[in-house]
């Protein structure tokens, strides 16, 4: 039997037309496969190729500084210009560079020549910082491959005024030390952002639903509270001083009593923040007078005072037996200055021959006639919570430093500390803090915040003023303000400097010396000796309090009557004609 | 009650079908077919694509408009940061005190106010 196997016939269309239908079969899975079941993988991969990110970046915020009413700048942003090219696509390479180079000329960066022959390259920088100027120049020239990108660096008209207090900002665009490092995050601002369909050259285009547009938040325009033209004298005075004493450093601060508003912050030596990168010294990047805190002396004395009056442990007719030297338990406290032995020295008599026993009988009144815990506790409850030593300001500044003063509850604050404190030795504070602690004294009682911020600008001529923040009121009473104010003013004429005053005006004072611990003994010594003065000046009530502070004079005498005080003097007769204060 | 009377509004157009409801509808002669309902819906689907896409050109040529205009914006803010530069250094304390106007002040003697 013949097996014989039957298949069916197709004829030739219709195994074609089965071939097409197994095509399209295919092709309509495929077209399945991708469509819907991988629909939101290419529809990421499309996004991602049509829709690009960019960074809108925002312009940090410029600072400017008061001048009698109006607005001057301190620092600018200036825009500047980076030029690159792709190796790969610039054309003739001998004619970019000579158009180039003579256009940007020193800007040029070092080596760029190697890479434009690198062609496996695709960025090469060409120069940098160049000015809108260049920048327009080679975009006219219209070299193939060569492209520029903008950004912004920091300008400073004034040079170094205000160097410290400033501070500078990086090439990260962070603000470092002073007012730019403290409110960077008020200078900085907030950047945009920028999600949009684009084209090929990444143009962004407006056809999607789905664009983000978020505009950048610009920085804060910063107007500080110093005077341009008062800070600017204070510099020259600070450095003129120095130079008559041969000193190293020294600083001021002019603060106004009535809002603590810091007029002026000098701080000798000191930088040009343009040139930060130059600086080998770093230690003039600080603002010493927030971040050095010191024994200050005897311009505490002043202070102390204040205390007395207002504790009642003395008034203006109090004497008492100044025999040139004090025990306190196991420790000598003797007089440095001049000292007219007498048994009935007066209160004046304290500040004006800057009495170290006079300062300790008043401590040993606020305990009932000796140095005590009563005493210390008082004393104590004054200075930190009063005058507020020992915690920071909060001035606008990096670096704020608290300062240092013993609890009496401590060991170490035991009474021959604290008969130390009444004369500034024995407790660290900072200039800012002992400017602001006096002003509050001589102002009737209250403590503003120090600011060196008086407000911000939207254009550069408008001032959107910040109000004054009192951190404390009657620190002391008002009658005992007044009545300080008073014995500052005697102690200050009744002194060497006092006569040089312009007639007709309130200016008082007071010096200090301070000793240095030296750092091979552990002991005080009388070398590199710290001079200051602290004082305030105006008409009917104070307009200004300036401390001043030089280190490592070399002037024969106190180094705050000989360095210090003439500097204040120098100050205080300049800062009466500027303000236009009429004489009582 | 009539309708008038029930205040209700009739518009004319009901009216007039109203009145012609018993008359013969007229058939036009001519039907289309298939192919022309599909050519027909096929030029609309092409008219609205064309709407669409001018739309949508119309709509990206805005794109180029605002990129041109912020590249004139950001060249007329660095013209005026230059300028503002510039006139910060001509007003700076150190330019001031060196130019000639400064060198020929001369120091008060004294200062008095009148009360």
């Amino acid at each position: 039997m013949k097996f014989s196997l039957s298949l069916p016939r197709f004829r030739k269309s219709e195994i074609l037309a089965t071939i097409m239908i197994g095509f399209v079969v295919i092709i309509v899975l495929n077209l399945f496969y991708i469509q819907i079941i991988r629909h939101e993988y290419y529809k990421q991969q499309a996004y991602d190729e049509q829709v690009a990110k960019f960074v809108l970046p925002a312009k940090r915020g410029q600072i400017y500084a008061r001048e009698s009413g109006s607005i001057v700048p301190l620092v600018l942003n200036q825009p500047v210009y980076l030029a690159y090219a792709d190796p790969q696509q610039i054309g003739d390479k001998s004619k970019l560079v000579s158009t180039v180079e003579s256009i940007a000329g020193g800007n040029m960066v070092d080596d760029y020549k190697d890479g434009l022959n690198n062609k496996s390259l695709r960025y090469v920088v060409l120069a940098r910082q160049l000015s809108n100027k260049q920048a327009e120049l080679l975009k006219k020239k219209n070299l193939p491959g060569v492209g520029l990108t903008e950004s912004d660096r920091r300008v400073y008209p004034e040079g170094s005024l205000a160097a410290q207090l400033l501070g500078y900002v990086d090439s990260e665009n962070t603000g470092q030390y002073g007012v730019e490092g403290a409110l960077n995050d008020r200078l900085k601002g907030k950047d945009g952002k920028l999600q949009a369909v684009t084209d090929v050259r990444r143009i962004p285009l407006t056809v999607s639903d789905d664009d983000v547009s978020i505009p950048a938040k610009d920085g804060d325009n910063l107007v500080l509270s110093i005077d341009r033209n008062v800070q600017a004298y204070a510099e020259s005075a600070l450095k003129t001083g120095l130079k008559r004493v041969n000193a190293t450093k020294g600083s001021v601060v002019v603060m106004d009593p009535n809002n603590g508003q810091v007029m002026a912050m000098a701080n000798y030596p000191t930088y040009n923040p343009s040139q930060y990168g130059k600086v080998t010294n770093y230690g003039v990047f600080q603002n010493g007078i927030v971040s050095e805190p010191y024994e200050v002396g005897s311009v505490l004395k002043t202070l102390t005072m204040g205390v007395g009056l207002d504790t009642g442990a003395v008034s203006t007719n109090t004497t008492f037996n100044n025999r040139g030297y004090v025990q306190i338990d196991d420790t000598k406290i003797s007089n440095v200055e001049e000292d007219p032995i007498s048994a009935n020295a007066t209160m004046t008599d304290v500040l004006h021959y800057s009495l170290n026993t006079g300062v300790v009988f008043i401590l040993q009144q606020m305990g009932g006639g000796k140095v005590n815990l009563q005493a210390r506790n008082k004393l104590y409850n004054y200075f930190h919570d009063q005058y507020r030593f020992g915690k920071k300001t909060g001035i606008e500044q990096t670096g704020e430093s608290g300062g240092t003063i013993i609890s009496p509850k401590d060991e170490q604050g035991n009474n021959v500390r604290y008969a130390n404190m009444v004369f500034g030795q024995g407790m660290d504070v900072t200039m800012i803090q002992t400017a602001a602690a006096f002003g509050s004294a001589i102002n009737g009682g209250t403590y503003y915040k120090p600011t060196v911020v008086a407000g911000t600008t939207d254009n550069g001529s408008n001032l959107h003023a910040a109000k004054a923040k009192v951190l404390k009121s009657n620190i002391l009473r008002k009658n005992t303000s007044t009545t300080l104010r008073d014995m500052i003013v005697k102690g200050r004429q009744l002194g060497a400097l006092g006569g040089r005053d312009r007639s007709g005006y309130i200016v008082g004072g007071k010096t200090g010396t301070s000793q240095v611990i030296d750092p091979r003994t552990g002991k005080y010594t009388d070398e590199n000796s710290i001079g200051s003065y602290l004082g305030f000046g105006g008409n009917q009530t104070p307009h200004y309090v300036i401390m001043v502070q030089v280190k490592d004079s070399k002037a024969a005498g106190y180094s705050g009557t000989t360095a210090a005080g003439p500097i204040f003097l120098d100050i205080s007769n300049w800062l009466l004609d500027y303000l236009k204060l009429p004489p009582r | 009650m009539s309708d008038r009377h029930n205040n209700k509004f009739i518009s004319r157009r009901e009216n007039a079908w109203r009145r012609n409801q018993n008359t013969v509808a007229f058939e036009h002669s001519t039907r289309l077919g298939p192919v022309s309902h599909t050519v027909l819906v096929a030029m609309m689907v092409a008219i609205l694509g064309l709407i669409y896409l001018t739309q949508v050109t119309k709509t990206s040529s805005y794109g180029y408009a605002i990129e041109r205009l912020n590249l004139q914006k950001t060249e007329l803010v660095a013209k005026k940061s230059e300028l503002q530069v510039e006139s910060a250094r001509l007003k700076s304390l150190q330019k001031i005190q060196s130019s000639e106007v400064a060198a020929n002040l001369t120091k008060p003697a004294s200062t008095d106010y009148i009360r």
